[in-house]
């Protein structure tokens, strides 16, 4: 037997857009469920430490730890009902999510539901990237935030990004030693988006803080380097980074190695679009909202009447952009169930959310992901990691078979493992329009499928007992 | 490591392919075989390659091992006290011990 539940609006995902939809949704006065795969909510953002772990003086934790301590009062003393633990694998009809809640199958009935599943790290691609002690930055400090264990003993960063300041800072703070940073981009490259930074004072000290985290722990940090290749035998050993331009075109004769035992690489974020996906949306694909996105309306509705979409899920961002969005959608969702919301309510999010984005629309433009990394992958580079598929066989099949990623998908299996493609589905497009010489966006997406994220036969076998 | 006064979890202890590691409650699988300095995790099916952890926030699935016969991710997965964990290894070889 599987449990039905019921609400007006289901939030799928418990992170700063899926806390503040919830919020102003509930202060409409609509039921609404949050729905969450993480053992509490939080998101990726506001992670919180693990279940059993005690906190002798919350004053003395760091500022990372408290920030989301207002936000998540405010939702545990509203009627929001969390559910946490719960994995959305599936969407078979209208208005209904198929969940996996605490090991148990069951379904949500909605009628309007707000999809805020952030985004996951756009991987750093290189010959070695598999080996043990080559990380994502996120997964560093999640170990770190969240388990308190340190990920090693030589720590190098690299990739490109403002997320690597907290990720260091993060570290820095645990008292893990960092080798050095190595940014992709130069401050030269800054200087002619310079003049937009003006107005968004609270942003930049935040960013001087970390900065100055990093630099009193001397910290080296190097622009306009790339990872090339991580080496070593059975586990990470050493780094080999080169310098490169503005287009990320590597330099001859400029390696340089740094030995480490932990390398934590990334180029910023991809949205997590695959419910939105298999919810029908409609998706465009923005450059620098983080490549496909779901369409979507000022009130954040998607294509798709009564699904809203909030936070990464929408546009890279970050949280701020994703609070008020949330809040803008919460709003939206609740009217669209039939409560009054007030206009005043509604521009005041509209406005947060606009100045936010601006912020994020030129973040997003000093650190474009440079056309040159891909050249960082060599024939012999894995590309898939679940199915052990290499950059070699995509292009190949991208020759063979067409430029559409579902064609090499088929083909050699890539995208079709464990992660559905969530690592590997950006790099698909990327490669098929490099080695085709088409833009990235006339390549397709990965289609999806049901289970979004594997559940077992057992569970769905459970499934036949429904009803 | 800065404690900024955290008390992790009560000691307890799983076993990793038989061989006993120290945990504290709450920690996920992943988190205590970092800390007991394991950084290979697992083999792949394939080529049987050594594996780690990769995303850590159950993405990637690079993580996966084996508890009771089900596959896990581990840093999803909190431990338990006398949790029995093994880690996967590479099909044909998987094939050959059984």
């Amino acid at each position: 037997m599987t449990a039905v539940r019921e609400t007006d609006v289901a939030v799928i995902g418990a992170g700063p857009a899926g806390l503040s939809a919830a919020l102003a949704a509930a202060q409409a006065g609509v039921r609404v469920t949050v729905v969450d795969e993480y053992p509490a909510p939080g998101g990726q953002f506001y992670k919180q430490l693990a279940a059993g772990f005690r906190v002798g003086n919350r004053a003395q934790l760091p500022y990372d730890y408290t920030k989301g301590d207002a936000l998540l009062a405010r939702v545990r003393a509203a009627p929001i009902e969390i559910l946490n633990d719960a994995l959305v694998w599936g969407s078979f009809e209208p208005g209904v999510l198929e969940i996996k809640h605490r090991g148990a199958m069951g379904r949500l009935r909605y009628r309007a539901a707000i999809v805020a599943t952030g985004a996951c790290e756009r991987p750093a691609v290189f010959p070695g990237w598999d080996l043990p002690g080559v990380m994502t930055p996120g997964g560093a400090q999640t170990l770190v935030k969240t388990q308190r264990v340190l990920p090693g003993k030589r720590i190098v960063l690299a990739g490109s990004g403002p997320f690597l300041m907290p990720v260091a800072n993060t570290l820095i703070q645990a008292g893990a030693k960092i080798v050095a940073i190595y940014e992709a981009t130069t401050p030269r490259e800054w200087v002619r988006h310079a003049p937009r930074l003006w107005g968004h004072w609270a942003r930049m000290s935040e960013a001087l803080r970390y900065w100055r985290a990093i630099r009193g722990a001397r910290v080296p940090v190097r622009f306009g380097y790339m990872v090339v290749r991580a080496e070593g035998e059975d586990a990470l050993e050493r780094v080999v980074l080169m310098r490169c331009d503005r287009d990320g075109n590597l330099i001859p004769g400029t390696e340089v190695t740094e030995p480490a035992d932990t390398l934590c690489a990334g180029y910023g974020f991809i949205p997590s679009v695959q419910l939105t996906h298999m919810l029908g949306c409609e998706h465009t694909y923005h450059t620098a909202r983080g490549g496909w996105v779901p369409a979507h309306d000022d009130a954040m509705q998607t294509s798709v009447a009564g699904v809203f979409v909030a936070g990464e899920v929408a546009a890279i961002g970050g949280a701020h952009a994703a609070m008020a969005e949330g809040t803008l959608a919460g709003l939206h969702a609740a009217r669209t169930v039939g409560r009054p919301v007030s206009d005043s309510a509604v521009s005041g999010a509209a406005t947060g959310r606009a100045q936010h984005r601006a912020f994020a629309e030129l973040v997003s433009d000093i650190f474009a992901v440079k056309p040159g990394v891909l050249d960082c992958i060599t024939d012999d580079t894995l590309v898939c990691r679940c199915e052990e598929v290499t950059a070699r066989e995509i292009r190949a099949a991208a020759i063979a078979w067409g430029a559409n990623v579902n064609f090499v998908k088929g083909v050699t299996r890539c995208g079709m493992g464990y992660c559905q493609g969530r690592v590997c589905g950006s790099l698909l497009e990327g490669l098929i329009a490099q080695a085709l010489a088409v833009p990235p966006d006339s390549v397709d997406f990965l289609h999806v499928r049901a289970p979004l994220k594997p559940v077992t036969v057992r569970d769905l076998a459970a499934l036949a007992e429904r009803d | 490591m800065n404690d900024y006064s955290i008390t992790p979890g009560d000691a307890i202890t799983l076993t990793v392919d038989g061989s006993p590691v120290e945990a504290r409650r709450g920690q996920t699988i992943a988190a205590a075989l970092v800390a007991s300095g394991r950084r290979t995790f697992r083999e792949t099916r394939m080529n049987g390659r050594p594996r780690g952890l990769y995303c850590g926030m159950g993405v990637c699935f690079d993580c996966i091992v084996k508890v009771g016969g089900e596959t896990v991710r581990s840093c999803m997965t909190p431990v338990e006290d006398g949790m029995r964990v093994t880690l996967p290894v590479q099909l044909t070889r998987a094939g050959a011990e059984r």
